[in-house]
């Protein structure tokens, strides 16, 4: 696999001979884009901090950028972060080297969910050896914040807010990260897979763009981290996975959606959920053709009235009324009307919602409405 | 009095997630002396201190189990029938989930995604994965955790 190809301190040795400028040129020249779900240009964001930065300082208001690796994986179906925290630390630390060498940041964090508390003593003896091994000691500090189960904190705003010590919460954008995050400063937000691929991006001239990790679970007989490249045919993958059954809808994690399998899609980032549905990161949930689907949305639905921040109406009274709806549906006691009144809260809270969370907590009804109505209509009264 | 306010100012490298985790790792939960001292100490308020305990649901406020059992309610894991496997929690330690045993040996709560997809049903026990979970896997592990 790409993602576990070990750099050895080399990456960082050449990222100091070529400088910051060079580095920037290469990163875009390799079209590495950003793993945690919304593929925005990595050379891209760091220039913005960088610009944000030198704009500060035309003001005599210098302020260095921070760093944050976001290792926060929390969206249900998703564990790839954590294969490369077992896997490939030393990588993702050389990483956060690299990134702190080029945007002169002096500060970085590494946001863990509380869940992979296990992996902290690891994690923070790799972080003291290559600080050691670099001799970058007295140029950088590393530091891990532990999450405490708060699945919002993935999302920039509310990542930030929880570092200074504040509830979770999602905050209004602009200002984004790059001009004002932590404490004012410019701010560069990267996951862990995006860091770990900067210094193997850098060393590596055969390094590809296009492999992407998947986390692929359900009623699969071969659950796992697969790395296929994007164009892999759904086929192709199902023969890895090898079903338990016949699969008849892929679901996203939590917040993508549900669709209908396709074994000719070729997979990329575009087509593997069409226009109503989002990839992220590559998680698929396989489902099984035993399976009614509304079941399944009944358990996405209960997750996002648990996860919801509570700052914004529609997500935090919505996901409530959503839930009771599919309880309806479930328990036999809905009408038709129900079924449309489903839909249209959905549309309400997926567009008025503040944050991500809120406006992705609806896809999985407003798909499975209109990929599987027959699976609602097995429930709905006579 | 300005000099005193000046003093308030909690600094960049307190991160209070830490400092709390610090406190539950020691304690087991964060009681609101804790708070209170740790509003002293740092000097943030200790009403933002309560509300960020609060906010988050792996912070406790109340004195826990020896035993933190987390089970996994993700898609993946209600999918290969995790929720069998909280019935036969709430049922064999006669608590619901949330609670703890009149004992004190073990809390039982469920959580979003404990990111073991690729083993499931999961749980944490005291924050280590325990993964294919069957029912008689978890009646034999309960009973040897009783026994310590």
């Amino acid at each position: 696999m790409q993602i576990l190809r070990q750099t050895n301190l080399e990456a960082l040795k050449l990222a100091k001979e070529l400088g910051p400028e060079k580095v920037l040129q290469i990163l875009e020249r390799k079209a590495l884009v950003g793993r945690g779900g919304a593929s925005f240009p990595l050379a891209k964001k760091w220039k913005l901090a960088l610009d944000a930065k030198k704009k500060n300082t035309n003001k005599n208001n210098s302020k260095d950028i921070y760093l944050i690796c976001n290792a926060d994986e929390g969206e249900p179906g998703t564990f790839k972060d954590k294969f490369i925290l077992k896997n490939n630390p030393e990588t993702l630390i050389e990483g956060i080297l690299i990134a702190a060498y080029t945007l002169n940041a002096k500060k970085a964090f590494i946001y863990l969910r509380n869940e992979y508390e296990f992996l902290l003593n690891d994690l923070e003896n790799t972080i003291k050896s290559l600080l050691k091994k670099s001799k970058m000691e007295n140029k950088v500090e590393i530091k891990i914040v532990r999450g405490a189960g708060a699945y919002i904190c993935g999302e920039e705003t509310a990542i930030m807010q929880s570092i200074m010590g504040y509830r979770g919460q999602s905050q209004y954008k602009p200002p984004y990260p790059t001009e004002q995050g932590l404490w004012e400063s410019p701010t560069v937000l990267n996951n862990v897979e995006t860091l770990t691929c900067v210094p193997q991006a850098l060393l590596y001239d055969d390094w590809n763009p296009n492999l992407r990790l998947f986390s692929a679970s359900g009623d699969i007989e071969n659950p796992g981290i697969y790395e296929w490249e994007l164009g892999v045919k759904m086929s192709t993958i199902l023969d890895t996975v090898k079903p338990k059954q016949e699969i008849k809808a892929l679901s996203f994690g939590c917040f993508g959606g549900i669709m209908p399998i396709n074994k000719n899609t070729l997979v990329t980032t575009e087509t593997i959920c069409e226009e109503d549905c989002q990839h992220g990161a590559f998680t698929i949930i396989f489902i099984g053709k035993n399976r009614n689907i509304v079941d399944i949305c009944l358990s996405i639905a209960k997750f996002y009235t648990y996860e919801s921040c509570g700052k914004c109406t529609p997500c935090r009274e919505g996901t409530i009324r959503i839930l009771n709806l599919l309880k309806k549906v479930r328990d036999k006691k809905a009408t038709p009307a129900d079924l449309e009144l489903l839909k249209e809260l959905s549309q309400h809270i997926k567009e008025t919602s503040l944050c991500g969370l809120g406006q992705s907590s609806t896809n999985h009804i407003l798909t499975s409405l209109e990929h599987f109505k027959p699976d609602y209509m097995e429930y709905i009264k006579k | 009095m300005v000099k005193k306010q000046n003093k308030r100012i909690e600094k960049k490298e307190d991160i209070l997630l830490n400092i709390l985790h610090e406190e539950q790792d020691k304690k087991g939960y964060i009681s609101i002396e804790a708070m209170k001292r740790i509003s002293t100490e740092y000097q943030i308020p200790i009403s933002r201190i309560y509300g960020v305990v609060k906010f988050y649901t792996m912070l406790r406020t109340e004195p826990q189990g020896k035993y933190i059992i987390e089970l996994c309610g993700s898609p993946t894991c209600v999918l290969n029938e995790s929720r069998e496997i909280e019935k036969f929690l709430e049922k064999e330690l006669n608590i619901k989930i949330g609670e703890t045993t009149k004992d004190k040996m073990f809390s039982v709560y469920k959580t979003s995604c404990i990111g073991c997809c690729d083993e499931p049903p999961a749980m944490l026990l005291n924050g280590k994965p325990v993964t294919k979970l069957t029912l008689e896997r978890v009646k034999k592990l309960l009973n040897e955790l009783k026994k310590k």
